[in-house]
């Protein structure tokens, strides 16, 4: 059976059919997932960052002009809600202990590559930089977007999307040099 | 004339870094177990409110209130505004034209009427959460004053977000009102009804 078009699933909700948000859902929830995992830095974070974008745009929906691109409708919004958690979160605590010292001594342990223990260290290193940086970083090189798609979901300008990726890029190195380091 | 180099291009050792810590970046994750039942029971129990399909919006139902005339709306051309009606007692309080940005209640109806004065405009409708931003449920009607259009709603306690669309295509806001961006940076008016049931 051929799978139903956004367009289509998104004018059947707005009809009143709200099971058909279920197949959006499913659609969209693991792309944005480890979007969202990767800005926030945990999991738990990233399902109630996840939960609330769905909902926002389950409640907007009769306000996606254009259907047929709900995917990227709906990633402006997941990347807003990211933006708004990861805001309230910086204001409630810091509980990650981010600096280079950390990483140098997650580095000593010898951890094969593609463990938990150096995926761990990488998010360290990431939630170093500024969320700016993040988003630009892991937009371009974790969910490979092109930079106009970047910048359809961001808001920011192609050129200021290639500075952050740059620095953000440089600022990764800097930090983790020493975990890479023969 | 040749190209410059592009200063943001990645250096061959940045490209050689970039290949050693994205895979680890790039590892699916799972959700929590129980995502989907949660979103879904959100989405169910809001569904008939926002998106009551065919069946008609409550807010357009029959319904028999007693209204007084909104006298003195001669006086308002050129005004766009929303004005709370009640009974007969209730609009003599107030008067006519006056701005009220909250809404106020008779009994268990809250009646508000939208105006506008759109001169030029061949239609005008209302949208709003309290209509799904339906483009075409909610026409205002020319009044007795030209150019000034107008529509009077029931609208339950709370807040509600909403604009004119004027022939389909021009969104204005109610200069007379609270305005707010929402999350799409779309400018929206607000109304507040208060009164028994306002949270």
């Amino acid at each position: 059976m051929e799978a139903q078009s956004d367009a289509a699933l998104v004018a059947q909700v707005i009809a009143g059919d709200g099971e058909a948000f279920a197949l959006l859902l499913r659609r969209y929830r693991d792309a944005h997932l480890r979007f969202a995992t990767r800005m926030l830095g945990n999991r738990d974070d990233a399902d109630e960052a996840l939960q609330s974008a769905f909902l926002r745009a389950f409640r907007s929906l009769a306000k996606c002009t254009e259907p047929e691109r709900f995917g990227a409708w709906l990633y402006r919004i997941v990347v807003n809600e990211c933006r708004t958690l990861a805001t309230r979160r910086a204001h409630r605590e810091r509980s990650l202990v981010r600096d280079a010292a950390t990483l140098e001594t997650l580095a000593e342990r010898d951890d094969p590559v593609g463990s938990d223990a150096v995926r761990e260290e990488i998010q360290y290193a990431l939630d170093d930089l500024t969320p700016e940086y993040r988003e630009a970083f892991v937009l371009k090189h974790v969910e490979e977007l092109s930079y106009e798609e970047m910048e359809e979901i961001t808001g920011v300008g192609i050129s200021a999307l290639k500075m952050r990726v740059k620095r953000a890029c440089q600022r990764l190195q800097a930090l983790l040099e020493e975990a890479y380091h023969d | 004339m040749t190209d410059r180099p592009d200063p943001f291009s990645e250096t061959p050792d940045e490209r050689a870094f970039l290949e050693r810590i994205t895979p680890s970046l790039k590892t699916p994750e799972t959700h929590k177990s129980g995502f989907e039942e949660r979103v879904m029971a959100a989405v169910r129990a809001e569904t008939p409110l926002r998106y009551p399909g065919a069946r008609a919006p409550w807010w357009r139902r029959p319904r028999t209130v007693r209204l007084s005339p909104l006298a003195g709306l001669a006086a308002a051309a050129g005004f766009a505004g929303l004005v709370a009606l009640g009974t007969l007692a209730t609009a003599d309080r107030f008067g006519a034209g006056e701005k009220l940005p909250v809404a106020t209640t008779v009994d268990t109806v809250h009646l508000i009427r939208f105006a506008i004065s759109a001169p030029d405009a061949h239609r005008v409708a209302l949208v709003g959460d309290f209509n799904a931003w339906s483009k075409s449920g909610t026409e205002l009607t020319a009044s007795e004053v030209a150019g000034v259009w107008t529509i009077t709603l029931p609208l339950p306690p709370g807040r509600h977000q909403y604009a004119f669309l004027i022939d389909g295509e021009r969104w204005v806001i109610d200069p007379t009102a609270t305005v707010v961006h929402d999350d799409f940076g779309t400018e929206t008016s607000v109304v507040t009804v208060t009164g028994p049931g306002a949270s």
